[in-house]
């Protein structure tokens, strides 16, 4: 049957032409561009001229909202804070990928370039890794908290934000306390995290950067398309980022889920943006975006609800 | 094939810390073709899954005051009559089987031939889980509270303020899980050393809950080698993945209640639920978990 199929294919002068036309259009675009294949740009590079911020490396045992975790954050200060007004502040989750120099998304120096160019306020970065409850004997796994801290619904992570981290830094620091001069930023299920945060305390965070975030069912996550659409409209200001590429397991399909997410923001006429690629579950393509999402996410005009 | 795994190797260390989203579903524990099997039937109520040292498993019939045994030829046997509707029971390092005696308000001991020994009296108990080195954890649903006996047979209370059920430990031991039937959670506490338990967290959940209401009804559990942890419920035996994740819910094997579970047989790689006037198993590829002795 196949044998006879080809026979047929071969024979028809046309046929064969139309083909090798496809073969060649699909190996130029290979070789043009590969799927999930997003190369930083210079705004993710160090500039020479431009001023760098300082990086300083902490740790933190929370002992009110998740008691006993223990785990490592940084500060990003820009080299243009001085003091004298409050700066804007960005969080993200499992910030050591967010702040390392070899990462996807070197968002340390996208900060120093685009707030040399003014594209984005000064802003002070706080960049946290999920918490782990320490073993007490040897022997012993210490317990993960990541999944619980990022995954699940409700105020958790936010009053942690709020009533231990921010306090802390704001010793330091001078930080605003506007929602408009704050950010959230995550990836995974650090980017339904995000979410979560600005869906919960709207009046704290008002702007949220998620990268293949995990809006499917790991705790429950896969309502959010559904409340949005339900629930009058908060003043959030979201880029979302996904790929064709990413998970699709017993939690969910990450890809569908953000189709989802988009689809319930433009309905509910949410201030959006949603970049969907053809990557995997990974931060090559929110990292290369990651200039333009903070160009958008810290453009000026105001946030929707507030039109 | 190694450049397969080379790549696997590359592909894993590229991964932000965010990849931790992958799964542990339910279907890479259950076997194809692999279905529940009836072992026992004709109790009135059928608790406290317990397997000895040989993969045996125990059982008991609360109401009817008696604790059976299931041999590795799916032979039910009495082992323990007038057993005061004994209730949770687990085995511990020294052989013997521990038992929520509450009809005499007692933890006690059984050994191979059913003598009774008592480890602590006037106390409410549910279920209860034996560490490697001895000490006990049992619930106390009317009390709110959970209980430790530590290996000079003193007990004391190391949680209270909760509606506790079913109890187990993780595999390393350092962390103790706890049942409220009423709660969409499963609670964790992590183990110190003089087995105090200290930060009390929702760790597990949500928990599936039946669509006509109420609380998930989650009752005992059992952990795997690799973490994972398994809890009966009303909606089936839920299963979650050590970062606290539902993984996926086995079916019931009838419409009754579900009460508890563990690893039996040989190789501690079949589940054995007690299930209302019945028990079950089931061949699955995962294994169940001995509680080492401390080094």
């Amino acid at each position: 049957m196949m044998r006879a199929l080809c026979d047929t294919l071969c024979r028809s002068r046309f046929l064969s032409s139309c083909l090798a036309a496809v073969v060649g259009a699909v190996l130029v675009a290979r070789e043009a561009r590969a799927v999930d294949d997003y190369p930083l740009g210079p705004d993710s590079k160090v500039q020479e001229g431009v001023p760098q911020g300082t990086v300083t490396k902490l740790s933190w045992t929370s002992e009110k909202v998740y008691p006993g975790t223990v785990r490592d954050y940084w500060i990003y200060v820009p080299k243009q804070y001085d003091g004298s007004q409050p700066a804007n502040v960005m969080v993200f989750q499992d910030g050591g990928s967010y702040v390392k120099p070899d990462g996807d998304f070197l968002a340390t120096v996208v900060f120093d370039n685009l707030i040399y160019k003014k594209e984005m306020p000064v802003t002070i970065g706080i960049f946290i890794n999920p918490g782990v409850i320490p073993a007490a004997e040897a022997g012993q796994k210490p317990r993960q908290n990541r999944s619980f801290e990022y995954d699940s619904l409700g105020d958790q992570y936010a009053r942690f934000l709020l009533e231990e981290i921010l306090p802390e830094v704001g010793n330091q620091y001078k930080l605003t306390n506007e929602a408009s001069g704050r950010a959230i930023c995550g990836i995974s299920s650090g980017g339904i995290c995000a979410w979560t945060v600005a869906w919960e305390r709207p009046d704290a965070f008002s702007k949220v950067l998620s990268h293949v975030g995990s809006f499917t069912n790991i705790r429950g996550g896969h309502a959010y398309h559904a409340l949005i659409r339900k629930t009058e409209r908060k003043p959030i200001r979201v880029f979302l980022q996904d790929g064709s590429g990413d998970l699709d397991n017993v939690h969910g399909s990450w890809p569908l889920a953000n189709q989802e997410m988009a689809a319930a923001l433009k309905f509910s006429k949410y201030d959006y943006r949603f970049e969907y690629g053809d990557g995997g579950h990974n931060g090559k393509h929110g990292g290369a975006l990651m200039p333009e999402s903070l160009r958008w996410l810290w453009r000026t005009a105001p946030a929707a609800a507030s039109k | 094939m190694i450049r397969c795994a080379v790549i696997a190797v590359v592909v894993a260390l590229l991964l932000p810390a965010g990849a931790g989203a992958q799964d542990m579903s339910v279907s890479s524990v259950l076997i194809e073709g692999q279905g529940w099997q009836l072992i026992a039937d004709g109790y009135k109520f059928t608790e406290g899954p317990a397997v000895d040292a040989d993969g045996q498993v125990y059982f008991t019939d609360i109401p009817n005051n008696r604790i059976h045994k299931i041999g590795l030829d799916d032979k039910v046997t009495v082992f323990a009559e007038s057993t005061a509707a004994t209730n949770g029971l687990m085995f511990g390092p020294d052989g013997l089987l521990y038992g929520c005696r509450n009809g005499d308000k007692r933890i006690v001991t059984y050994d191979k031939d059913a003598k009774v020994q008592t480890i602590a009296d006037d106390v409410n108990s549910n279920d209860l889980v034996v560490a490697g080195d001895g000490g006990v954890y049992f619930t106390d649903p009317p009390g709110g509270r959970v209980w430790y006996i530590n290996q000079k047979r003193e007990k004391r209370i190391v949680a209270e303020g909760l509606k506790p059920n079913g109890v187990i430990l993780w595999p390393d031991q350092g962390t103790l899980v706890v049942t409220d039937g009423g709660e969409p959670v499963l609670w964790t506490f992590r183990v110190e050393r003089d087995g105090a338990l200290t930060n009390k967290d929702r760790y597990y959940g949500p928990l599936q809950v039946p669509a006509a209401g109420g609380g998930p009804g989650s009752d005992g559990m059992t952990v795997d080698a690799v973490g994972r942890l398994y809890v009966t419920t009303r909606a089936g035996l839920q299963m979650f993945d050590p970062t606290g994740r539902l993984g996926g819910t086995i079916l019931k094997p009838h419409p009754g209640p579900l009460a508890n579970v563990c690893f039996g047989g040989k190789d501690l790689s079949t589940l054995y639920v007690t299930a209302g006037d019945k028990v079950y198993k089931r061949r699955v590829q995962a294994t169940g978990v001995r509680y080492a002795r401390p080094k």
